[in-house]
């Protein structure tokens, strides 16, 4: 009998699939535009173990903008992750991203080499065109005191904030960041994912995280997952997806949290 | 670094010539056996000056068949680190061929090419390579995701930037495997003169042998440690130049 993990159907789709007698005209143009991250029936498991991480998993989320994958450890955020930028590929079901080509996957553990300091690390990958970019966003992140330092002399969070630039500084549509803003304090968090929001909004995120405020302010759709044995596996919950400037109910914030708490 | 191996050395040699005296007097052995102080420091004012001139020769062949083998280490060691066809053919060789003692093929060297230099030489970096092939290997081998991520993702890690990442990051492991290596060149060359050349310290110690004169093998031995002593002190001592340059670059 031939087992699910060997039914691979990884797809990635550059072209429209809807079916264009039926949706006509701006409609039209618009779905076949936009960024679309879709997946049907994916099970996945671990090779050689008998558990599966998800089975039978659905989803659909559109972009550009910050959506999210929220659940506790284990549940798949980062074989989701890992799948998408094709690392993983045993898992049967369909994974499809529409109008996304460039995918970029970033995680808080990344270091950058020590051999010189981070500024000449970010120098060195970024294009000439991109040179007041990186300006722009190292000071915005506030680490322009830090630019001549190792990456070994950074704390935890300064460490992640220049991972997460110099990936901000490549080519790219949709970028996954895997708690990729952890250990930075809260209120610089909320400045650099309101100024990413700002600079790119062009671009698809995915925002993985363990915050359930955090994903519920700042995330349009929010994939919760839950382990193993649940009656639900998953479900989209619509988060506030917060920008700069606009302001935010509380009692609309508590509701998405209360969604997610419930799905989860 | 330096003084600390070569006093370690002194402990270790003092500890073993005052075994070797215990056992001469306990067992009321002959000088012939095992000669006294006396004796020892009468071969010693004897043979000093031609045994270290020897211990140089043999040093010599020593270091060029060490970086012989750390350049060849290194070449093979970067092939090998690929998950391709190669790499695994090259990794799984190098772990075949390594478990054949090479000193069992050091007669074919001697009958096929003399007992001269080049002999020595083969015959050092033999014994030394394989070692330290190993390592090199293993530490090449050993992807640094955290680091060589990024650089997979935008395409950006050429062979280069991955060998470099992967010494950087092991840049300790490499420096300790190339200090040691220092010992297994010296062994090899001496091994080598021991069976059939015609210098060296280890050429040395087999006459030594036949004159059943271990005053002399005694004085040879402190020669030979000594030395490799303050040249692995200093290859330490080169190695932490090395990374804190790189470090501090």
């Amino acid at each position: 009998m031939q087992s699910p993990a060997n039914d691979v159907r990884y797809l990635r789709i550059t072209g429209p699939q809807t079916d264009k007698s039926e949706i006509q005209g701006d409609k039209r143009r618009m779905i076949e535009s936009s960024m679309q991250l879709e997946c049907k029936n994916m099970t996945f498991r671990y090779p050689g173990t008998d558990t599966s991480v998800f089975e039978d998993l659905s989803f659909h989320m559109a972009g550009p903008g910050f959506n999210a994958l929220f659940g506790p450890s284990g549940v798949g955020k980062t074989s989701i992750a890992r799948m998408l930028i094709g690392d993983l590929e045993d898992f049967s079901g369909q994974l499809q991203t529409r109008n996304i080509d460039r995918i970029l996957y970033s995680y808080n553990l990344e270091r950058l080499p020590g051999w010189s300091a981070v500024g000449k690390h970010l120098e060195r990958i970024t294009t000439p065109e991109q040179q007041a970019k990186r300006e722009h966003l190292v000071d915005l992140f506030g680490m322009t005191p830090y630019i001549g330092s190792r990456f070994s002399q950074l704390s935890l969070g300064q460490k992640n904030r220049i991972n997460l630039i110099r990936y901000l500084l490549q080519d790219f549509q949709m970028l996954i960041m895997d708690e990729s803003l952890a250990n930075v304090d809260e209120l610089t968090r909320e400045k650099i994912i309101f100024n990413i929001k700002a600079l790119f909004p062009d671009k698809f995120f995915i925002y993985i995280s363990h915050n359930i405020i955090e994903v519920s302010k700042f995330c349009r759709d929010i994939l919760v997952l839950t382990g193993p044995g649940k009656k639900r596996a998953t479900a989209v919950v619509r988060g506030q997806d917060q920008h700069a400037g606009q302001s935010l109910q509380q009692q609309h914030l508590e509701t998405t949290m209360l969604e997610i708490m419930n799905a989860a | 670094m330096l003084h600390r191996r070569v006093y370690q050395f002194f402990i270790v040699f003092g500890l073993g010539l005052a075994l070797l005296l215990c056992i001469k007097y306990a067992l009321s052995l002959s000088n012939y056996v095992i000669p006294g102080p006396l004796e020892i420091w009468m071969t010693c004012r004897e043979v000093t000056g031609r045994y270290f001139a020897d211990v140089m020769d043999t040093m010599r062949v020593a270091i060029i068949g060490q970086v012989l083998s750390i350049c060849m280490a290194g070449f093979i060691g970067i092939v090998g680190r690929q998950t391709t066809w190669l790499g695994s053919f090259v990794k799984v060789a190098a772990y075949n061929v390594q478990a054949y003692p090479i000193v069992a093929l050091a007669p074919i060297i001697f009958i096929l090419l003399g007992d001269g230099f080049i002999s020595r030489l083969l015959i050092a970096a033999m014994i030394c390579y394989f070692p330290l092939l190993l390592s090199v290997l293993g530490i090449m081998a050993e992807p640094v995701r955290d680091i060589e991520h990024f650089y997979r993702m935008t395409g950006r890690l050429r062979w280069q930037l991955e060998v470099k990442i992967r010494a950087f990051e092991n840049i300790g492991k490499l420096t300790t495997v190339v200090a040691g290596s220092a010992t297994l060149a010296m062994a090899g060359t001496i091994v080598a003169e021991f069976i059939a050349a015609n210098a060296g310290i280890g050429y040395s110690i087999r006459i030594a042998l036949y004159q059943s004169d271990l005053g002399k093998i005694l004085v040879a031995l402190f020669l030979i440690g000594i030395s490799l002593s303050v040249y692995q002190g200093l290859l330490e001592w080169l190695g932490a130049i090395v990374r804190k340059a790189w470090e501090n670059k």
